[in-house]
């Protein structure tokens, strides 16, 4: 008998790949080269059987080979794999009776702490002598006239104490100033501060940080309040502590406040027990809600919330796309899996904020995930038969296919563990000493962490964000050149395009691109690395718990990572760093001894093949 | 203090009617002076050059009172390539006023007056013109262009760059009767797609349709070599050498790129317009129509088949100065006159006055040109990424009447709403299909929904940008070409779309499209100044609106019935 | 005092004192205005008077606490090699560049001369708070920080309205060129 020419093709959530080989009587193999192309419909639904031709049809042609030479064609059992994710924002700040002004502008005018009573430019002519004033100007006013103005109060005996502008002119005006005094701007709504109130502004110098307004007792002193009322205006302080200026009104019922917002109940269904969380509790409530119903059998939000649309949405679709599939639709296949809960930030703007303060809001983020055990593989074997004119098999378990991939990485042997960080997903296979393989999934993977990338860092662009999540940083500080997040410093003999000047960018393939954040480089850099954290590694630990003996991770030696998130420039150090605590070896894999992370179940699907491990006759 | 404005001591009393007229919207629009010495001047200067020629030992040696030692480059170009030197001594011993005659003379060819003018200088044909009103000027245009047949053009863009709108847009404007197509983008990156989506939308439209798309020079080229597009326009020229080089071209680096599209087998034409020059401030000293003739000349010597102008971008500038509307009828008609197809403006904002703008189109749609507009939009101005056209959409039914109230062909019909409906959710849908086969983001029946019904880009379902970009990287990487799209249409199930598409692709091994005013009827027979030469000759002869055409030309939307006058014409 | 209506006519006085020389302060923008500028030019094409267009300019510099000055620059009328020359004259490398008609940019002095780091070329839509944000982003830029751009608006009929009369500004400045004359520094007064 001769060599059989067999492809493996591993249908994935977000890439087809193929593996090419020629198969000996005894068993060898010999690899004749791989490709990839992206997933056409879901994955393990007869519409991803375009995809598989055309990655079958590349690799065939990249070798040379026609396609009536293949003997043998190995699917995997690609099972369809739904995720979906959903932010939901669960705190709100609002301030009442606008008795707080604290959006920090970046050019406040003079230095100190002025108190006294509001009036506004207009009134100032008739402001009595002997109290102080506090100078709201209204939007309109020229620079040159508010200093004229204040100059003239002054002059008249008026001690002008401090002064509040809508425009963007407090440096301007303060240099103007016979007698400089603190100065707020850019307060857009400077129309709702309280006249006739007793308030407080206070400037500190360029580089540092108010100290009176910013502490509680400080605001006591000011206002001469009581202990009752010293209390209340403590979320006040709160709220102003870091800035550079900040005004305080005096208002009756004035506050800020901190509300949760309520945004409904998980429920979660296990096993043997349900429990009910509250979404606004925060991740770690959620994921410890979730360790104490595992397995997960499937979870349910409150309809009008976005996650509880999320988690409807999801479940819809995996019913849509599996419909159409012999026995129709059945509920128990279109259940969520996992979920996966992160605590996140959103910059959102202030309620009753005069100056459109933005504070970042407590957010969390859910990944879920709906998996089937049905599988639609077969419309998908037969499609491709016809095709191609050649055997079409479903081959193994996806798990066992991956392991089988990964021990072709050289220096690796079984008992082994592999984790696959994809897209929609993160999945583990182990394959202990004696041939038994298990595999889990959990929601959660490189598609949250660019939603993470993207509210945290306020950027509202898909593009950037996935940019920002996958190429290291550099900020450019002058044409010829940029300083790289590792403080080295690269230089040009070109000068850089003008729209990169001084910016923040990603060094992404095509060039620097520049990130349209106020952020600096260590903020964003930070925000990119906690969301790969908070989202893999928290993953890896928990899908490596679920495979590993008694969950425990000690009892692993080997962990190889695969996937396309595996390629990226630090997630396989991060989740490397954090298995080590645990005396885990841990690499990301090398299939076949040259394709990286990639291909491991395609090249899997002929290992196992080559071993007769796999059935004829295309039966699941 | 007060807070109110101060009230002027004496109010003069005005005239209602003062009031009234200085609201007009042709208020809004830009008048000024003429400043001749600088070239801010439509074509009557004391500044521009006598015509005069030289020739020694078969080589022009003067140019219109310049002599070679003093050429610059577009004298050199003109003098060596553009004007027949055989016959240029005797054609310039005519008086300008027997020429000007020549061309409104039924009894005189055009065979004939070619003749003459191909021996003609700049500051000859100038002269020529300068004795022409716009009457006759429009009827020299009757009998000089070059195809028999008018025909149009119609932007179809998208301020989204959204591939559907610019298809389905497309595929209307085509069954309207538009017989080129042309789109630009926003994001360049989308380029790709709204190439492909204008080109298979207007297939769907009619058959025949040809499209370009409106790039940075190189990838348009790209673009056509592939057969994602059909012809090219775009490719600009000016009158003075400084402002040629300012864009780092010469006249012979434009050649070379025409000559690169002609080595393909894809039609093109060249741009130019009067007032682009003293806009950039170096117009020196000439007016704006003796510049356009040069680069009218220029043109003609590079040999390309035709030119795109009546001033097209820089329309504000003759605009605003007396007489310019007249400058840019004559420069459509020396662009005829010296045989060249041409593209006659119209397709740039131009005033705030309805009544300015039909004036200002007249003397091309009465006489006829090879293409009325060189973009009409067939979006809503909000849409068009040209910065905004003479005509849109909101004009199809006005422009449908003129032509039915004066009994002239301006290349457009109208067309019941069923008949758009079922032409536009085609498009859709024929799109949807080839993108799927191309592997390119989805298009979704919600989308195709939308299109079938929309106006602008506000009326359709927001698309995934950064997948429509990947996906647009995807068709370049991988090499996509026209014949891919013919592919995918029949894979698809359109055949009708595909052989189409096919047919429009095979005419570059024919090179029909090559020749001068080359366009494709529905039935792609080709039709250009060689099988439907213009030949006007007096009344009753030439194109007439007459017959089924004019049959055609005589539905609009509401006409009552003669037969029941309780209903309409269906 | 009436403030809130449109403000007092100011006048504006260029006086040169001197050839025009390079800061060494790195916390200076330079403005450079064009031949006509101020004389005989007194406002830009739609009427906002020269006196505001540099009054805002500088506030916009002075409000970000960075120092200012004022240059002429009388061999060119091209836009981009008034700010370019400018760029090189300030201790920043960032300048400003302003035409007669308002037409304006920001450059750096490593930028090639045709580039920018922005650029306003429909001086028909330029008003007193879009210099004031020029003036801000320059300064900032001055700084090393990153601005937002600011913001431009976009009109269609701009062209029908304004084509014309730009073309005819722009020929007039042309005619106020010095070939030969270097640039010069500025003493600028405003004054009402």
């Amino acid at each position: 008998m001769s060599d059989r020419l067999v492809v493996g093709v591993d249908i994935g959530n977000s890439t087809t790949e193929a593996c090419l080989a020629l198969v000996g009587p005894g068993g060898a193999v010999t690899h004749l080269g791989t490709a990839l192309t992206r997933t056409t419909g879901v994955k393990g639904t007869p519409a991803s059987t375009r995809g598989a031709l055309t990655a079958v049809g590349r690799v065939l042609a990249a070798a040379g080979r026609r396609p009536h030479e293949l003997d043998r064609v190995l699917l995997n059992e690609a099972t369809p794999v739904i995720s979906g994710l959903a932010m939901e924002t669960i705190t709100e700040t609002v301030i009442t009776e606008s008795t707080m002004i604290g959006h920090n502008p970046a050019t406040p005018g003079g230095e100190g702490l002025g108190v006294g009573t509001t009036v506004s430019v207009l009134d100032l002519a008739e402001h009595p002598v002997a109290e102080p004033a506090v100078v709201v100007v209204p939007p309109g006013w020229d620079f040159d006239d508010v200093a004229a103005a204040l100059n003239a109060a002054a002059a008249r005996g008026v001690p002008v104490v401090a002064a509040v502008l809508a425009g963007d002119d407090a440096v301007l005006v303060t240099n103007r100033l016979v007698h400089p005094v603190p100065v707020v701007d850019e307060v857009s709504a400077v129309e709702k501060v309280p006249l006739g109130m007793r308030a407080a502004v206070e400037v500190a110098a360029p580089g540092r940080t108010i100290r009176t307004l910013s502490n509680t007792y400080g605001i006591a002193t000011v206002f001469e309040l009581d202990p009752d009322q010293t209390r209340q205006v403590s979320p006040v302080a709160r709220a102003l502590t870091g800035n550079r200026s900040a005004v305080v009104v005096r208002t009756p019922a004035g506050d800020v406040t901190d509300r949760r917002i309520p945004v409904g109940v998980l429920e979660l269904r296990g096993e043997v027990r349900t429990t009910k969380v509250d979404v606004d509790a925060g991740a770690e409530a959620i994921m410890a809600a979730l360790a104490r119903v595992q397995p997960l059998r499937d979870a349910h939000g409150e309809p009008g919330t976005h996650v509880g649309g999320m988690l409807a949405a999801v479940r819809d679709t995996m019913a849509d796309t599996m419909g159409d599939g012999p026995g129709g639709s059945d509920a128990a296949d279109c259940a969520i899996r996992d979920v996966l809960a992160v605590d996140t930030f959103v910059p959102a703007e202030v309620r009753g904020g005069l100056a459109g303060e933005i504070t970042l809001e407590n957010a969390v983020g859910l990944a879920a995930m709906v998996r089937t055990s049905r599988s639609r593989m077969q419309a998908v074997a037969a499609q491709v038969a016809a095709e191609l004119g050649a055997e079409a098999v479903i081959g193994g378990v996806e798990g066992e296919m991956a392991v089988l991939g990964a021990l072709t990485t050289p220096g690796t042997r079984a008992p082994v563990v592999v984790v696959d960080l994809g897209g929609g997903s993160t999945d583990a296979a182990s394959l202990s000493a004696d041939g038994v393989c298990t595999a889990v999934h959990v929601a959660g993977a490189g598609e949250l962490v660019t939603k993470l990338v993207d509210s945290e860092l306020a950027l509202d662009d898909r593009e950037v964000a996935e940019l920002v999540k996958r190429w290291p940083l550099a900020k450019v500080e002058s044409f010829f050149h940029v300083r790289h997040e590792d403080g080295t410093v690269q230089f040009f003999d070109q000068p850089l395009p003008a729209h990169v000047f001084a910016r923040v960018v990603v060094l992404g393939p095509e060039g620097p691109v520049p990130i349209g954040t106020r952020h600096g480089l260590d903020a964003v850099r930070r925000v990119r690395r906690e969301a790969k954290r908070r989202v893999f590694v928290v993953n890896t630990l928990r899908a490596l718990r679920q495979v590993a003996p008694d969950g425990d991770l000690r009892r692993l030696d080997f962990v190889v990572l695969l996937g396309g998130s595996a390629l990226d420039f630090e997630i396989p150090d991060l989740v490397a760093d954090a298995l080590a605590e645990h005396g885990v070896v841990c690499g990301t894999g090398n299939v076949l001894g040259d394709q990286g992370p990639r291909n491991a179940v395609a090249s899997g699907l002929v290992a196992a093949h080559a071993r007769g491990a796999v059935r004829a006759g295309g039966t699941a | 203090m007060t807070a109110a404005a101060p009230r002027p001591a004496q109010q003069t009393r005005r005239s209602l009617r003062t009031e009234t007229l200085e609201a007009r919207p042709v208020n809004l629009d830009g008048f000024v002076e003429e400043w001749p010495e600088k070239g801010l001047v439509a074509m009557e200067s004391d500044f521009d050059p006598q015509p005069s020629v030289r020739v020694e030992d078969g080589v022009i040696t003067e140019l219109d009172g310049r002599s070679r030692a003093d050429f610059d480059f577009m004298d050199s170009f003109i003098a060596d390539h553009a004007i027949d030197v055989a016959t240029t001594e005797a054609s310039m011993a005519l008086p300008s006023v027997q020429i000007a005659r020549m061309l409104i003379d039924p009894g005189v060819s055009r065979a004939e007056v070619i003749a003459v003018t191909r021996g003609l200088t700049p500051a000859k044909v100038l002269d020529v013109v300068k004795l022409m009103n716009v009457v006759e000027i429009m009827q020299g245009m009757q009998k000089m262009r070059a195809r028999r047949t008018p025909a149009n053009q119609a932007h179809s863009t998208s301020a989204r760059d959204n591939p559907l709108q610019v298809a389905v847009d497309a595929a209307e404007g085509a069954l309207r009767g538009f017989a080129e197509l042309e789109t630009t983008l926003g994001v360049v990156r989308y380029a790709p797609l709204v190439a492909i989506a204008l080109q298979v939308g207007g297939q769907v439209g009619r058959g025949g349709v040809l499209t370009q798309c409106a790039l940075e020079e190189a990838t348009e080229l790209e673009l056509g070599m592939r057969g994602i597009t059909a012809y090219a326009e775009t490719i600009s020229i000016y009158g003075t050498e400084s402002v040629f080089v300012d864009g780092d071209d010469t006249p012979w680096s434009k050649t070379f790129l025409a000559s690169a599209y002609a080595s393909r087998g894809i039609k093109m034409r060249f741009t130019s317009g009067t007032g682009s020059e003293v806009q950039m401030g170096n117009a020196e000293g000439r007016s704006m129509l003796y510049l356009e003739i040069r680069c009218i000349l220029m043109a003609k010597g590079a040999g390309v088949q035709g030119l795109q102008n009546g001033s097209i971008s820089c329309i504000g500038v003759p605009g605003a100065v007396p007489g310019g509307i007249r400058a840019v009828a004559a420069e459509n008609l020396v662009a005829s006159m010296m045989d060249l197809e041409c593209a006659s403006g119209n397709d740039q904002s131009f005033s705030h006055s309805a009544m300015r703008r039909t004036a200002r189109m007249l003397p091309q749609l009465l006489p006829g040109t090879d293409f009325v507009c060189s973009g009409y939009s067939a979006v809503p101005n909000s849409d068009n990424m040209f910065a905004g056209s003479n005509f849109d959409t909101d004009d199809y039914d006005d422009w449908n009447t003129i032509q039915r109230d004066l009994q002239v062909d301006g290349g457009l019909r109208h067309v019941r709403e069923p008949e758009i409906l079922a032409v536009r959710a085609k498009a859709a849908r024929v799109l949807q299909a080839l993108f799927e086969y191309l592997e390119l983001p989805r298009i979704t029946d919600d989308e195709v929904e939308a299109a079938t019904y929309a106006n602008s880009s506000n009326d359709y379902p927001f698309r995934d940008v950064l997948a429509d970009l990947t996906g647009a990287q995807q068709v370049m990487d991988r090499g996509v070409t026209g014949l891919d799209l013919v592919r995918g249409l029949e894979a698809t199930g359109f055949h009708d779309v595909a052989e189409n598409l096919l047919t429009v692709l095979r005419q570059r091994v024919s090179g029909d499209l090559l020749q001068t005013a080359a366009v494709l009827t529905a039935d792609f027979t080709p039709l250009s100044a060689i099988n439907d030469a213009n030949d006007y000759a007096g009344p009753g002869t030439g194109y007439r609106l007459q017959g089924e055409r004019w049959e055609e030309l005589k539905k609009l939307r509401h006409v009552t019935s003669a037969t029941d006058p309780e209903t309409e014409v269906d | 005092m009436t403030t809130l209506d449109a403000p007092a006519e100011r006048t504006l006085t260029l006086r040169e004192t001197g050839p025009a020389t390079r800061g060494t302060r790195p916390d200076e923008v330079v403005i450079a205005v064009s031949p006509a500028f101020g004389d005989p030019f007194t406002q830009t094409i739609v009427g906002v008077p020269h006196a505001e267009v540099l009054r805002q300019l500088m506030a916009g510099i002075e409000e970000q606490g960075v120092g200012v000055r004022v240059v002429r620059v009388w061999g060119t009328a091209d836009l981009a090699a008034v700010s370019h020359i400018a760029a090189r004259l300030s201790g920043s490398g960032v300048s400003v560049g302003l035409l007669s008609r308002g037409t304006a940019m920001i450059h750096q002095k490593d930028l090639p001369r045709l580039s920018n780091l922005e650029l306003f070329p429909q001086s028909p839509l330029l008003d007193a708070p879009v210099f004031r944000a020029i003036g801000s982003n320059a300064a900032q830029y001055a700084k090393g920080q990153s601005p937002q751009p600011v913001p431009t608006r976009n009109d269609q009929m701009a062209r029908p309205r304004w084509q014309a009369k730009a073309a005819l500004l722009h020929l007039k400045e042309f005619e106020c060129i010095r070939a030969d004359a270097g640039p010069v520094e500025l003493e600028v007064t405003i004054s009402r």
